[in-house]
């Protein structure tokens, strides 16, 4: 008895919980608003930086498509399409641009007076770039020699050196020409002229749509199974992407959930280090490639509508459109045969490097166990986000597995593969070097660029991982993007059910 | 009085050798913030001239020198990322790790030394295995299990709780009852073997024959000899706990400092690693003062050390 008087002190604390957390009730679904209820979206990461000027992170990227507009983009083939202006080349140093004559005014606080777009505004934002030193897309607009506006709707750019590919780095959101003179904090307070402005930037970050003041709000949740668990209990509406396929095939039996899928344009490859000598052979490389069987991995671990890849580029993007390579077959014996051929004692030792994430330490097992019929014993080392693409970007490894995000033009052929693209004057990190290639990429051939590389192999091609989007019955108006941006926020509308 | 102002120089000292140790080892590992900072794309005169634009460029003594000269200011600097000036990174995130903290701590205590009591006062007994058996099972769970569970059976099966994040005052119970019941689990099992040891000395016997009644002769004899290891522990663990329970944070959702902490090592972002590594180490000097101090008032004979 003793005992359990000691014991009251545990019981009321346990007690105490309980009816702590009865009384508050749950926290699922957000509260209406008087525009309607509000949209909640779990994301993995949260957007780093609003300045269009500063973001480099996909998240940040996808947040402001929708805040800002720019100059260009790009149509369902990857070619550029007028989007707040059209163009004319007047030469490849200069090009003139018209504003559409509708346009939108930026989405202001309400202390300061909002103005429509003009050619100002696209002057500052891109003149800004010459001030700022620690901006990652300096180095882009570089080339910029002069910026001459003729009136409120035209603008000249002026290069310094030819570049005819020059429309299509024009992506940068436009900020309003009063605002970059007093230097405002875009990064956290940003001022577009798009459909969504921000409200509030706190352990969400909330947006809300113009035309109807409909709220959305960005939660992040890194774990993948907490996304998961946040949907089926409703404290979000909607997640898109970034899940393990058991957590996917969980969400399909699930009747409150409506599951939608698209095919995807993001490229996943091995890297190989052109410089190490085993891996210059051609034959090593091609018996690495016919070592993984890469549709048994999609058919197991993959989202639905992942496609085999043969290039970085997808079969649908403009310079593929009659081109399309065939995918390197499964055929470990061939791969074994090659290896031979090319003088390797097997079994052939290779360290494979990624990062930490849980789906690509699965994959390199997968592609460990399928290399093994091959002879060739892979080494995984899986490391930290930093000190893996540290590694990369130095050269540091013989092979390592990445994806290319929102690749739209041919122009990163150049930047991948030419020989004149080693860091840090671009992103060959495995150091290819051929004389052929850099040829074809002068007169910019694109069709023969991708044969030459599909046949050369500085990459082995995997597959663009299909895009999927996961959301409660009363969220209509949302489809996954192949690029896997979030533009349907524009329009994602919650429907009462009764 | 001597021996406090001898702590307390000391714990200047270990502060010191952190931002020492913290500077060179983050100059040290792979990585250049100019480079995360412009890209890979960046030209080299760019990147020379943000290099000296950031001071990066001088001697390291004379960066270090510039380093506490603007943290005697109050100055942390600003994320490379986010621009976001660390203080007020550090204004949110570290309270939110200091209330999970504490109410872990509440929840650990109030459950782990009344059941260690308990199992101590019922030694061999049924109920006293039944308790080292929850309390070993539960010590053995790791966060990013128990984590999950807890949010299957309270959130999605009952819907008493949210699953995560801190949108709500409720969001704080199922992460500090992850945390607290790890913590109960290490307490019941202290408090039971250290109680064990003095409820046989003589002036327990000497208490109860004074017909002092069971639950002074526990309460005021008993757990207060008991408790100095009660105390370690639980400064151990306050320590770890607002150091930032990196797993526990990241399945809750929970915007603390170990969350930051990892989340700024893994993008690079120096100056809000440096930044939140002084935090955690103010945070471990600050508990270890708590400690000693609560060390003399459990027991005066204990003097500070020095």
């Amino acid at each position: 008895m003793r005992g359990l008087t000691l014991l009251k002190p545990t019981l009321l604390a346990i007690v105490l919980v309980i009816c702590f957390s009865v009384a508050n009730g749950s926290a699922t679904s957000s509260e209406p608003t008087s525009h309607g209820r509000e949209i909640i979206f779990a994301i993995g990461q949260m957007p780093l930086n609003l300045d269009p000027r500063y973001a480099t992170d996909a998240a940040s990227e996808r947040v402001n498509r929708l805040i800002y507009q720019s100059l260009v983009d790009f149509d369902q083939h990857s070619r550029p399409t007028p989007s707040l202006a059209s163009w004319l080349v007047l030469s490849n140093r200069e090009f003139q641009f018209t504003l559409k004559a509708k346009r939108s005014a930026f989405n202001t606080p309400t202390k300061i007076r909002s103005t429509f777009l003009n050619a100002r505004d696209v002057k500052a934002t891109y003149d800004s770039f010459t001030n700022l030193a620690d901006s990652p897309h300096a180095a882009e607009f570089s080339n910029i020699q002069e910026i001459v506006v003729l009136n409120d709707d035209t603008l000249i750019f002026k290069l310094k050196k030819d570049d005819a590919n020059f429309p299509t780095k024009l992506l940068i959101g436009i900020l309003p020409a009063a605002l970059v003179e007093k230097n405002h904090d875009f990064s956290h307070h940003p001022v577009g002229s798009g459909s969504i402005q921000l409200l509030d930037w706190g352990n969400k970050l909330t947006l809300q749509r113009v035309k109807d003041g409909q709220r959305i709000s960005l939660l992040e949740v890194k774990d993948p199974t907490v996304r998961v668990l946040k949907l089926l209990h409703g404290e979000v509406d909607l997640l898109q992407g970034e899940l393990p396929s058991e957590l996917i095939q969980h969400l399909e039996s699930k009747s409150e959930i409506t599951l939608k899928n698209s095919v995807g344009a993001n490229f996943s490859y091995l890297g190989l280090n052109m410089q190490d000598p085993i891996l210059q052979s051609l034959k090593v490389r091609q018996a690495i490639a016919h070592a993984i069987d890469r549709e048994t991995i999609i058919a197991k671990v993959m989202t639905r509508q992942t496609r085999l890849a043969s290039a970085i580029l997808p079969p649908e993007h403009y310079t593929n459109h009659k081109s399309a390579l065939p995918a390197y077959d499964y055929n470990p014996k061939r791969a074994r045969r090659l290896l031979l051929e090319a003088g390797v004692q097997l079994p052939l030792k290779l360290v494979y490097k990624t990062s930490t994430d849980a789906q690509r330490v699965r994959l390199a097992t997968i592609m460990q166990a399928q290399m093994a019929e091959a002879g060739i014993d892979l080494e995984i080392r899986s490391l930290d986000w930093g000190t893996f693409f540290a590694d990369v970007k130095q050269g540091n490894f013989q092979l390592y597995g990445l994806t290319w995000v929102g690749i739209k033009t041919p122009e990163i052929y150049r930047k991948v593969f030419g020989s004149d693209s080693f860091p840090p004057h671009g992103f060959n990190r495995g150091r290819f070097s051929d004389a052929s290639l850099d040829q074809l990429l002068v007169v910019e051939n694109w069709p023969a660029v991708t044969k030459r590389i599909h046949a050369q192999l500085p990459y082995i091609p995997l597959w663009y991982e299909g895009q999927f989007a996961a959301m409660r019955n009363n969220i209509i108006h949302f489809t996954p993007k192949t690029d896997g941006n979030w533009d349907d926020l524009a329009k994602i509308t919650y429907r009462k059910v009764h | 009085m001597t021996s406090i102002f001898k702590q307390i120089s000391s714990f200047a000292t270990v502060i010191f050798g952190v931002l020492l140790l913290t500077f060179l080892l983050i100059h040290l590992v792979p990585g250049d913030p100019v480079e995360v900072m412009l890209g890979e794309s960046a030209s080299t005169a760019d990147r020379d001239m943000l290099r000296a634009d950031l001071g990066l460029n001088q001697p390291v003594v004379t960066q270090f020198s510039r380093y506490l000269i603007k943290l005697a200011h109050g100055d942390f600097g600003q994320s490379i990322h986010t621009k976001t000036p660390i203080i007020e990174m550090l204004k949110t995130r570290y309270p939110a790790t200091v209330k999970l903290a504490l109410l872990s701590l509440l929840i650990g205590i109030s459950i782990g030394i009344p059941l260690g009591i308990f199992a101590a006062l019922k030694a061999n007994h049924w109920q006293d295995i039944v308790v080292t058996l929850v309390s070993v099972r539960l010590s053995a769970m790791p966060a990013f299990w128990l984590g999950p569970m807890l949010m299957l059976i309270f959130a999605v099966w009952l819907g008493w709780l949210p699953v995560s994040g801190m949108e709500s005052n409720t969001s704080i119970i199922l992460p500090a009852l992850t945390l607290g019941f790890g913590l109960s689990a290490i307490l019941t099992r202290m408090t039971r073997t250290s109680l064990l040891e003095v409820l046989n000395d003589d002036y327990i016997r000497t208490a109860r024959a004074k017909g002092l009644t069971e639950k002074t002769v526990i309460l005021r004899h008993a757990l207060r000899a008991a408790l100095l290891p009660i105390i370690t522990i639980v400064g151990l663990q306050m320590g770890s706990l607002l150091a930032g329970t990196v797993i526990t944070e990241t399945i809750f959702s929970w915007d603390g400092i170990g969350r930051l902490l990892v989340e700024s090592i893994e993008k690079r972002d120096y100056p809000v690693t440096q930044a939140c590594v002084l935090v955690v180490a103010l945070s471990y000097v600050l508990v270890n003062f708590v400690t000693d101090v609560l060390y003399r008032m459990a027991d005066p004979r204990v003097k500070f050390a020095g």
